[in-house]
C-alpha cells in the first residue's frame, strides 16, 4: 500500500528546485550544455531529407508540435540531446526522425539502438518508427524479453537499421555478439529517468560499456528529476536540453478528481458503481502490485464486469495479445500496475483510474497521461483513503494541480 | 438522442460520406483503412486495405458498387465497394488530399498538396467504367494556387469544379479549361484557412468551414455570399441538411492545443443552426477530441460525426429536431 511520504523525500519541492537550480546554473554545468534555440514551424522547414518526409506527412502530421519544433533539429545534427515534454505531446516522433535522418540505408547495420522500459512501449517504438520510415527502406526490429531468442538472433544476423529494445534482451545479444556493436552512433533513453533509477540503471551501464566509444545520446521523458539530469553528465557530451519546470508538467487538458472511500475495502464498490461509465469509452485503471491486478480482476469479473489484465508476470503471448485487444477497442476496461504508466499511446482511452495512488511520484503524471493524449482531453480518477489523503495533498502542491472531488454526473465528462 | 458509438480507426478520423442511398457510411482516418459500415445501426461491413498513409478523404459512385480515396501516401485508389477489392491507384508526387467523382462517375477531381517543390494542384482523372481501361492520365490539371487545397468538388452539371483551402479563398474553375471563373470576395470571405466544403442535395448553394470561427454558406454559380454562421471555435467540419433547413458545423480548437489547455476550452460539439435564420439551435455533446467530420445520411434522419479521439459517432435524429419550429 502507498504510505505516506516523509518530509524530505520524493514529494519535496524545495529540494527539488534547489537541486535543479544547482545542476543548471553552476559556473561547471553551464559549460556542461550547449544552447540550441532554434524553432521550426513546419515539416519542410527542417532540412529533412524527402523521403523522409513522405513518411511523416504519410503518417498523418502535417505541422510538428512544440517538442518537434524545438527538438528534432539539434537531434539530426548529431548532437546529443535531453528532450523532457508533457505526456503524449510528440517525443517519439521527435527522436524517431532524428534517427531516420542519420541512418546510412546503405549499410545494413544497427546504427541506431533504442531503449524503453518496457515491451509494450518498445514495440509501440518499432511501430512508429517503422511507420515513419517506410519510404527509406528502414530496417528496424523490436528486441525485448519474453520472445524467442532464436529469433531474435536470426533477424539481428540478417541485418537491420534501427534495434528497439528493453534492456534486458538487448545487452543479451550484444553479450552473445548477435547484435554487434561496431557501427552504433545514435543511443536513445526512452522514459530516461525510469531508465536510469535504480531498477534499470545498472543494466543501462552494462549496455553503455560496450558501445563505440564515440556515439550520439539523447534522452526524453515527460518527467526529468535532477537525479537522472545529474547522472547524465557521465554519459552526455555538452547536450542540448530541453527541460519543463515541475509545476507546468501537469496537462490541463486532463481533468483530475478524487473520489474519497474512506477505507481499503470500499474501493471495490466504488469501482463497480462507475463501472457503467468507464465501459463508454475506454479507460485504464491502476493499482500498485500484480497481486493485486489479479485479485481485482477476479473480483469485477464475479460481479460480471468485462475487464482485461495485465502485468509484467503474465507470459509474452497473453499480454501481446491483450494489447492488441485494447488497442483496437476490443476490451475496453485495462487493469494493470505501472507497467503501463509510460509511454504507451491508445487512441481512444478517455479515463484513467488510480485504484492505488502510485508509490512513485513522477508515475502519477505517467499514470494520468494515459489519457489526454495529443488531440484528446481526459478524466483521471483518484481513489484516495484516509491514509492517502496526505500524499494526494503533496501531489497536488508538487505539480501544481486542482483534484476535485469527483461529481456525480461523472459521465458528461467522457 | 443517445449516439451509436462506432470502434475500428485505432487513430484519428478525417472524413465521412453516406452513399446515395444513405444505407452505407464510409468513413477515414489516419490509420490507413478505410471502413463502411451500416448506416442504421453503426456495424461494421468491412474494411479497405491497401493504403500505406492517413487517407484523408473518399467518394463513393451513384450506384454504390466504386469507392475512391484519397491518402497522405501520395495515391488516390479505386476500389470495389462490396469486395474491398482494390481496383486501381492513381500515384502523384505529393500527398493527395481531395477527391470526388463527377455526376456519371466518368470522371474524378483529386488535388494534391504542396510538398517541397511540388505545388499544389487539382486534377481531373478520367475513370474507366471497365477497369482494364483504366490510366493515371489526367483530362486536366490546374496550378497556379498558393497552398494547400482542402477540398474540391465539382459544380452543377460538371461544367466547374470548386476549390477551397489555405489561402481562405474559394475559386470556380471551368472543368474543360481549367480556366478560372470566379473568387471569393476578400472582405466577405473567410480570413482563415478553409477546412472543408460541402454541397446541397441540388448542389444549388454549398457550405465552407474554416479556422476564422465562422462557416459561410454560397451560392454555386455566382459564388454570391448568402449566410454566416458565427461560432466561438475553429470548425474543421460542416454539412448541410438534405431535407431541413438547417447546416451542422463542427471543431474544436488546435488538436495540438487540446491537452494543454483546460477541458471547457475544448468545445468539441457538433452545433446546429438554422440555414436561413443563421441562429444556433442546439448541439451534440460527446468526443473528446476535435470534430474532423461530419455527415447528415441523405435521408436526412441522422448524422454522424468523426472525432480527433478516433470515434465515429452515429446519431438518429429524435421527433423534437422534426418538429423545431423558429
Amino acid at each position: 500500500m502507498a504510505g505516506m511520504a516523509p518530509e524530505g523525500s520524493q514529494f519535496d519541492a524545495k529540494h527539488y528546485d534547489s537541486k535543479m537550480q544547482e545542476l543548471l546554473s553552476t559556473g561547471e554545468t553551464e559549460e556542461f550544455f550547449t544552447s540550441y534555440d532554434e524553432v521550426f514551424e513546419s515539416f519542410d522547414d527542417m532540412g529533412l531529407q524527402e523521403n523522409l518526409l513522405r513518411g511523416i506527412y504519410a503518417y498523418g502530421f502535417e505541422k510538428p508540435s512544440a517538442i518537434q519544433q524545438r527538438g528534432i533539429v539539434p537531434f539530426c545534427k548529431g548532437l546529443d540531446v535531453i528532450q523532457q515534454a508533457q505526456s503524449g505531446t510528440g517525443k517519439t516522433a521527435t527522436f524517431c526522425s532524428g534517427i531516420l535522418q542519420q541512418l546510412d540505408y546503405g549499410l545494413v547495420e544497427c546504427q541506431a539502438l533504442v531503449l524503453a522500459p518496457t515491451r509494450e512501449l518498445a514495440q509501440q517504438i518499432e511501430k512508429v518508427m517503422r511507420a515513419l520510415g517506410d519510404y527509406l527502406g528502414v530496417k528496424v526490429h523490436a528486441c525485448v524479453g519474453g520472445t524467442s531468442v532464436r529469433e531474435d538472433q536470426r533477424i539481428l544476423g540478417s541485418g537491420v537499421h534501427v534495434v528497439v529494445g528493453t534492456p534486458g534482451r538487448v545487452f543479451d545479444m550484444l553479450r552473445r555478439q548477435s547484435l554487434r556493436p561496431d557501427n552504433i552512433k545514435m543511443f536513445v533513453l526512452d522514459e530516461a529517468d525510469e531508465m536510469l533509477s535504480r531498477g534499470f540503471k545498472d543494466q543501462i551501464y552494462d549496455i553503455f560499456q560496450l558501445l563505440p566509444a564515440k556515439i550520439q545520446v539523447g534522452v526524453f521523458s515527460a518527467t526529468m528529476p535532477p537525479e537522472a539530469l545529474e547522472i547524465t553528465r557521465k554519459f552526455m557530451n555538452k547536450p542540448v536540453r530541453i527541460l519543463v519546470k515541475r509545476d507546468e508538467l501537469t496537462l490541463e487538458g486532463i481533468k483530475q478528481f478524487y473520489v474519497n472511500v474512506d477505507k481499503e475495502d470500499w474501493k471495490l464498490d466504488t469501482l463497480c458503481d462507475l463501472y457503467e461509465t468507464l465501459a463508454i469509452t475506454q479507460s485504464v485503471i491502476f493499482v500498485n502490485t500484480r497481486r493485486k491486478v489479479d485479485w481485482l480482476t477476479d473480483k469485477m469479473r464475479s460481479r460480471d464486469h468485462t475487464v482485461s489484465a495485465t502485468h509484467g508476470d503474465m507470459d509474452q503471448n497473453t499480454r501481446d495479445i491483450i494489447m492488441r485487444e485494447f488497442r483496437s477497442g476490443s476490451s475496453r476496461v485495462l487493469i494493470t500496475t505501472d507497467l503501463l504508466a509510460r509511454g504507451i499511446d491508445v487512441q481512444q482511452v478517455s479515463l484513467v483510474i488510480n485504484y492505488d495512488l502510485p508509490t512513485q511520484p513522477e508515475n502519477y503524471l505517467h499514470r494520468i497521461g494515459r489519457s489526454g493524449r495529443f488531440g484528446r482531453k481526459g478524466v483521471a480518477i483518484n481513489f484516495v483513503t484516509r491514509d492517502d489523503e496526505r500524499m494526494l495533498f503533496d501531489i497536488q502542491k508538487f505539480y501544481n494541480v486542482l483534484i476535485e472531488e469527483l461529481p456525480a454526473n461523472v459521465a458528461d465528462l467522457l | 438522442m443517445r449516439p451509436i458509438l462506432m470502434k475500428g480507426h485505432e487513430r484519428p478520423l478525417t472524413f465521412l460520406r453516406y452513399n446515395r442511398d444513405g444505407d452505407l457510411l464510409f468513413s477515414c482516418a489516419k490509420d490507413h483503412t478505410p471502413t463502411v459500415w451500416y448506416a442504421d445501426n453503426g456495424d461494421r461491413l468491412g474494411t479497405y486495405r491497401g493504403h500505406n498513409g492517413a487517407v484523408w478523404t473518399c467518394d463513393v459512385s451513384r450506384d454504390s458498387a466504386r469507392l475512391i480515396t484519397g491518402s497522405a501516401d501520395q495515391t488516390a485508389k479505386l476500389w470495389e465497394v462490396s469486395t474491398g477489392k482494390e481496383l486501381f491507384s492513381f500515384r502523384f508526387d505529393a500527398p493527395a488530399r481531395s477527391v470526388e467523382f463527377a455526376i456519371g462517375d466518368a470522371l474524378a477531381v483529386v488535388t494534391t498538396d504542396n510538398f517541397m517543390d511540388h505545388v499544389p494542384t487539382v486534377q481531373v482523372k478520367r475513370i474507366a467504367e471497365d477497369i482494364d481501361d483504366q490510366t493515371e492520365e489526367s483530362a486536366l490539371v490546374i496550378t497556379g494556387i498558393k497552398g494547400r487545397i482542402n477540398r474540391a468538388v465539382w459544380g452543377p452539371l460538371n461544367r466547374t469544379i470548386i476549390t477551397a483551402g489555405e489561402d481562405a479563398t474559394i475559386r470556380i474553375w471551368d472543368s474543360e479549361t481549367g480556366q478560372l471563373l470566379k473568387e471569393s470576395d476578400k472582405e466577405s470571405g473567410h480570413q482563415k484557412t478553409i477546412s472543408s466544403l460541402s454541397k446541397s442535395l441540388d448542389w444549388s448553394h454549398f457550405i465552407t468551414g474554416s479556422l476564422d470561427k465562422s462557416a459561410k454558406l454560397w451560392d454555386t454559380r455566382t459564388l454570391t455570399l448568402i449566410k454566416t454562421y458565427v461560432t466561438e471555435r475553429p470548425v474543421n467540419a460542416v454539412d448541410i441538411s438534405p431535407t431541413h433547413d438547417t447546416v451542422v458545423l463542427g471543431g474544436g480548437q488546435d488538436a495540438m492545443n487540446v491537452t494543454m489547455t483546460d477541458r471547457r476550452a475544448g468545445k468539441f460539439e457538433a452545433k446546429f443552426y438554422h440555414k436561413i435564420l443563421q441562429e444556433e439551435i442546439g448541439g451534440v455533446k460527446g468526443h473528446f477530441g476535435p470534430i474532423n467530420a461530419l455527415a447528415f445520411n441523405p435521408d436526412g434522419r441522422s448524422f454522424s460525426s468523426g472525432g480527433e479521439d478516433g470515434y465515429v459517432r452515429l446519431h438518429h435524429f429524435d421527433s423534437d429536431y422534426f418538429s423545431i419550429k423558429m
